[in-house]
């Protein structure tokens, strides 16, 4: 919030840019645009540079290193999940009151319809959750579920990129963009921030972009329909040279870059295009192995479902294991941009979404365990908001039930929080959060904080005035930390 | 935009909003604290621009009895709690730095060091210590602002309109008279006068002559975006007329490229796009397949040089100026084409329509972020919130519009062209209606009603803002009179600024869309002031002429090289000893590519192409522009989001970038044309080819080092694959990327 000079465009000391300078993907970026903000002489900004801990720069130590968000495109229903109401078989069939629940959509002629699926605890803890969760009821000890979430908005397109990005216009840089600029990368082969996505969801690349930050902070998608490795990466190999005859190629340019640079002495940008080319080379093995699923034993594959949201969740965690820093997974499959959104069926489209998401977030999670990296890897669970407590009448068949941003469920594990734990409620009928309520922009707030970093420093200048993830808003939820 | 972050801990001020927007809706005079004499107005600007500021920033979290925060007894945010002090006493001795606390602990010289959290910026505690050498004098009251839901009848202004108005930014530029220089002999134009003035004061000399092959391609890529003509390099390295530059630069401001080149960043200003970032399934009503006939009017304006008022009355009001001019209508693609929101026609969602345009107006053509004031007065500029609804109400009375593009187009009832291939999606004049006040930006929550008017701050008298349009008009019009009348001290400048920043890298003001107190400030005010005044007078508004000013000067003329002196005395080159390295954009880039490997399409205008795509040869500036998603390969090259307005590229550097380079099918396929081109025109001889290569991608010939490097890679009797490949490393070599 108080950056130490009106236009500096960082949220860490020049000292310690300087030193992590070059350092990282992230880094270099980061020393190229001071560079072009005047922040840095060229000389500073070329100086030779070893690798430095994450933890640099940090406001705080950080509990976790990494992220990864499974975002359940539609958004989940939390009575049928997360938020057991046994009181909405009390009132089912009666419709909510207006005077009581100022809903924000028309209601449709809805009625209170309770969950057909039985909530029962689980774990030391006692955690409850709803039948639908058959494997990661077996991880209950470690999740930590905020019931009392609320959004601004029960649409679909807002939602999305307030939950991504703090605010409704796509004009806001996204929470992956935000984590890119502020802690960089920790293998200068890979991106700091991917996105992993079978075609796109609805509002599409906006919801990683990274607005007014230095473009390289803008998530790198990776269309997930074809998992080949070939498919997902774009440009990863020369369509003629093998990888020797790419490296004499490599050598001849750099050498005629040298020549370059002998003439033109003190210009640090040439320096930098110098070694990111040098970079890219190797992203090409890197990259290749990072995204390549074959290299994961059948067995694993299976556990996670051969769904794409399955392998994507693998995906995820060879790339947060190779020090990714924000992995965003989206349910969408080939047909529907968001599956979740169950204005009818709701109950067998739950069944059947629930199936492929519980059998791979366990996965997930076991996974992460079993490597020692669920501790300082956040995950996170839910979607853009939840679903009515009511019904929506179908035309034909089953009803399903409606947006509902006043109260719903998500998920987190790992990375620092409370396992175990359920924070906040909503009321008897799961219509507004009552009780523990976590706004989106506390949930950011909370992420960052993980992350060792206070949501009200990490600034950029922008358009005359400092501009933050969390706006003006936003509070810690310190009852979650671990 | 909504609120300041340090908004948050002030809960009184949208009562000051209120106020001030009550004061300027009865045109009461409610900014008391006119300065009484000189020092007094000096020192008030000098809080409001650099203390005030700082103390928000640095100080209140701790020092704030508003806030309830007063570490060491000492609160900062009166007047009086500063003469009051805390447990060391008065933390200022207005008159007399040395003697104040406050001074003392920001110099960190004592054992009290504030801020704790790092030490204030030298020029900061400048001007705190000139500011308590003034008096200390303090536009605030001697009382904290209560939070109070009442608004008081005589706030605390915020900042001080009077104080603020006297910034260099709102006074209208006048001729300068050029300095007296260590060498007139230097001196081509007045530009030269005031850069070698600065450089004489730092003790450095300007750079000499860049030789003519890198002048010539620095030009021909500054004016055109396309790389020199071998043939034409070469009559220009050996034309000894003096005149030669000027000659060789008319040359290519005649070119028809010359438009294309310099559409592109007035696209990146007023975020062209042909569809939106909300479509949902396979709607394509947001979709403008027509919006090229904008980006057509724009490429056609620049080459036909219509001077700079007159583009931008047309693009703000061709409809009101001459509605039988259909081509003319393609102008209005400067607000049609901007961005619409998901569900709009809520009154939010049109409330975040109206600052989109508000600012692409405010902070693209006047360098103001008049969007800041949406929901409280601006924080360091003299903007109410009532001048920001004053203009949001302008655009509050106009709505977008498809103009069927003949008569065979099927329209709805109210005329409109149903399929967007059958219109032109422009904007007219709806009801015209003033806005009123929405408090903290809140829609539900109404605060006065304002007229339409001009910013104050930029209007004759502050209290008596120049009204627009009236009962029978938007006031579209009135709104680009009054940014074009050459009394209006920041378009000309803005400009101006903008197309030196093109050209030498970095603007004489660093943000070029923030000329505000929090902008940066201007490295030589005088030349940019004696050529905003000159740009109008003799210039006529053109961008031609300025053009030519510019780049005929010494100034530009200088070679690139980074001497020790400069890194000594000006790493940063603010002084302008030497002319930046500049790195080719992607329009450039992409275009020289096509130009080497032969594959360029020179057509002028028309629908847009996929930039990647290895068999598309027009250039860059047509690619296909998608709010939605954009082109990935422009999103990898620092395209700017053209869901807002964009205040300049970014430069980046990414491994991405280069993965581009390395494989990707449009620069592998253009290696092999361009290796086919050199076997058909430099024949058999392998130094022939290389020759040619060097100067197609380079505009020079090789050295024998370059050469013979070249021809140990291919070997005894190379492939065409091998040309190919080597073709390839030279597309990738920084020197085709960098213009000396």
């Amino acid at each position: 919030m108080s950056p130490d000079r009106p236009d500096a465009p960082s949220p860490i000391s020049r000292r310690q840019m300087l030193r992590r300078a070059g350092a990282g993907f992230g880094m270099l970026g980061l020393a190229g645009a001071c560079e072009a903000a005047g922040l840095l002489s060229p000389a500073a900004s070329a100086a030779p540079l070893g690798r430095v801990s994450g933890l640099d720069g940090l406001h705080h130590p950080a509990k976790a290193k990494r992220v990864i968000f499974l975002f359940m495109n539609g958004a989940p229903s939390h009575v049928d999940t997360f938020d057991p109401k046994p009181a909405l078989a009390k009132y089912a069939g009666q419709e909510p009151s207006e005077t009581e629940f100022k809903t924000l959509r028309s209601k449709k002629g809805g009625t209170f319809m309770p969950s057909p699926f039985r909530f029962r605890p689980h774990g030391e803890s006692g955690l409850v959750m709803s039948e639908l969760f058959p494997h990661l009821s077996h991880f209950a000890d470690d999740l930590c579920v905020l019931r009392g979430m609320h959004t601004d908005t029960p649409n679909h397109e807002p939602g999305l990129l307030m939950m991504h990005s703090g605010n409704q216009q796509p004009i806001r840089p996204s929470l992956g963009s935000w984590l890119s600029y502020g802690l960089g990368s920790e293998n200068a082969n890979l991106p700091p921030f991917v996105v992993l996505c079978p075609g796109l969801p609805v509002v599409g690349p906006q919801l990683w972009s990274s607005a007014f930050l230095p473009g390289e902070h803008q998530g790198m998608s990776v269309n997930t329909s074809d998992l080949d490795v070939h498919a997902m990466i774009a440009h990863l190999k020369h369509p003629r040279l093998d990888r020797s005859q790419q490296r004499r190629q490599l050598d001849l340019i750099q050498r005629i870059n040298d020549l370059h640079r002998s003439d033109r002495p003190h210009e640090a940008a040439l320096d930098a295009q110098i070694s990111s080319l040098e970079l890219a080379f190797q992203m090409q093995t890197e990259a290749g192995e990072a995204f390549d699923l074959k290299h994961e034993p059948d067995s694993l594959r299976d556990a996670y479902g051969r769904t794409t949201f399955g392998q994507s969740c693998l995906l995820a965690r060879r790339l947060v294991e190779r020090d990714v820093r924000i992995v965003q997974v989206y349910y969408v499959d080939g047909r529907k941009k968001q599956p979740w959104d169950t204005h009818s069926a709701n109950d067998a489209g739950h069944r059947r979404l629930c199936a492929d998401a519980d059998r791979a977030t366990a996965a997930l999670l076991g996974d992460l365990k079993a490597r020692g990296l669920l501790e300082d890897t956040l995950v996170i669970w839910g979607g853009e908001f939840g679903r009515t407590p009511y019904s929506e009448p179908a035309k034909k068949g089953d009803p399903g039930r409606d947006h509902h941003a006043t109260g719903f469920s998500m998920v987190l594990a790992g990375g620092g929080v409370k396992g175990g734990y359920t924070h906040g409620a909503t009321d008897d009928f799961g219509m507004i959060a009552v009780d523990g309520r976590v706004h989106v922009h506390d949930l950011h707030a909370t992420i960052l904080h993980l992350l060792g970093i206070d949501h009200e420093r990490l600034t950029y200048r922008y358009s005359g005035r400092d501009f933050r993830l969390t706006d003006v808003h936003g509070t810690v939820v310190r009852d979650i930390i671990a | 935009m909504r609120i300041d972050p340090t908004e948050a801990r002030r809960p009184s001020r949208w009562a000051l909003a209120l106020t001030a927007a009550l004061a300027m809706a009865s045109t009461a005079t409610a900014t008391a604290t006119a300065a009484e004499d000189d020092a007094s107005a000096e020192g008030i600007a000098l809080f409001e621009s650099k203390i005030r500021p700082v103390l928000i920033d640095r100080c209140y979290s701790c020092h704030s009895a508003e806030q309830g925060e007063a570490k060491g007894g000492l609160a900062l945010d009166t007047r009086a709690a500063l003469l009051e002090g805390g447990d060391g006493g008065p933390a200022i001795e207005p008159g007399d730095p040395e003697l104040s606390l406050l001074i003392e602990a920001i110099r960190y010289d004592s054992f009290v060091q504030m801020p704790p959290n790092g030490k204030l910026p030298p020029e900061t505690i400048a001007a705190f210590e000139r500011w308590v050498a003034l008096g200390a004098p303090d536009p605030r009251g001697d009382e904290p602002a209560e939070p109070s839901a009442d608004a008081s009848p005589l706030p605390d202004p915020g900042i001080d309109g009077q104080a603020a108005r006297s910034s260099w930014a709102y006074t209208t530029p006048s001729r300068q008279e050029p300095p007296e220089v260590s060498d007139p002999s230097w001196v081509r134009s007045p530009i030269d006068a005031f850069i070698l003035s600065r450089l004489d004061e730092a003790g450095l000399s300007p750079n000499p002559e860049a030789d003519r092959r890198s002048l010539a391609r620095r030009l021909a890529f500054d004016l055109t975006g396309l790389p020199p003509d071998p043939a034409e390099v070469d009559a220009f390295v050996i034309d000894d007329d003096p005149e030669a530059v000027e000659r060789y630069v008319d040359r290519l401001l005649a070119s028809p490229h010359f438009g294309e080149r310099w559409a592109r960043p007035w696209l990146d200003l007023m975020r062209f796009a042909e569809d939106q970032a909300h479509i949902v399934g396979n709607d394509t009503s947001l979709c403008y397949p027509n919006a090229y006939t904008y980006r057509d009017w724009v490429i056609a304006a620049l080459n036909d040089d219509l001077p700079y008022d007159a583009f931008v009355r047309k693009q703000l009001a061709a409809d009101l100026i001459d509605p039988d001019d259909e081509q003319g209508l393609a102008a209005l693609g400067f607000i049609g084409l901007g961005p619409k929101y998901y569900r709009r026609g809520a009154p939010e969602v049109m409330a975040d329509e109206w600052e989109d345009r508000v600012d692409v107006v405010s902070r693209g053509l006047l360098g103001l972020t008049v969007a800041c004031a949406r929901c409280h007065d601006h924080k360091y500029d003299p903007i109410p919130t009532a001048d920001y609804y004053a203009l949001a109400g302008v655009f509050a009375s106009t709505v977008m519009y498809n103009l069927p593009l003949s008569d065979e187009a099927e329209t709805s009832e109210d005329g409109e062209a149903k399929k967007p291939e059958d219109a032109l999606h422009i904007i007219k004049d709806d009801e015209p209606r003033d806005l009123n006040v929405l408090i903290r930006g809140n829609v539900e929550q109404k605060g006065p009603l304002v007229p339409r008017h001009f910013l104050s701050v930029l209007s004759e008298e502050a209290d008596a803002p120049a009204p627009l349009g009236g009962s029978s008009s938007s006031g579209r019009l009135e709104l680009a009179e009054a940014i074009v009348d050459p009394s209006n001290p920041l378009t000309a400048r803005v400009f101006i600024n903008r197309v030196w920043a093109q050209l030498f890298g970095r603007g004489i003001v660093a943000t070029p869309s923030n000329f505000g107190a929090l902008g940066a400030p201007p490295t030589h005010p005088e030349l940019l002031d004696d050529l905003a005044s000159r740009f109008v007078s003799e210039g006529g508004w053109s961008l031609k002429w300025l053009v030519r000013e510019l780049v005929t000067s010494n100034t530009y003329r200088q070679s690139c090289d980074i001497t020790d002196a400069h890194r000594a005395a000006d790493p940063e080159n603010l002084l302008l000893g030497r002319m930046n390295r500049k790195r080719l954009p992607v329009e450039s880039w992409r275009d020289a590519i096509l130009t080497a490997s032969g594959a360029l399409e020179p057509a002028v205008g028309g629908p847009s192409i996929n930039p990647s795509d290895p068999d598309a040869g027009r250039r860059t500036v047509y690619s296909e522009v998608s709010r939605l998603e954009l082109h990935p390969m422009l999103a990898r090259f620092d395209f700017p989001d053209p869901n807002a307005h964009s205040d300049g590229r970014s430069r980046t550097t990414t491994p991405l970038q280069k993965l581009f380079v390395l494989n990707s099918p449009f620069v592998t396929r253009h290696a092999e044309r361009l290796a086919e081109r050199l076997s058909q025109e430099a024949g058999d001889d392998p130094a022939a080819r290389i020759a040619l290569a060097y100067r197609l991608l380079f505009a020079r010939p090789p050295a024998a080092t370059e050469e013979a490097i070249a021809l140990d890679y291919l070997g005894p009797s190379p492939d065409p694959s091998r040309w190919a490949a080597y073709a390839q490393a030279l597309i990738a070599s920084n020197e085709f990327l960098m213009i000396d």
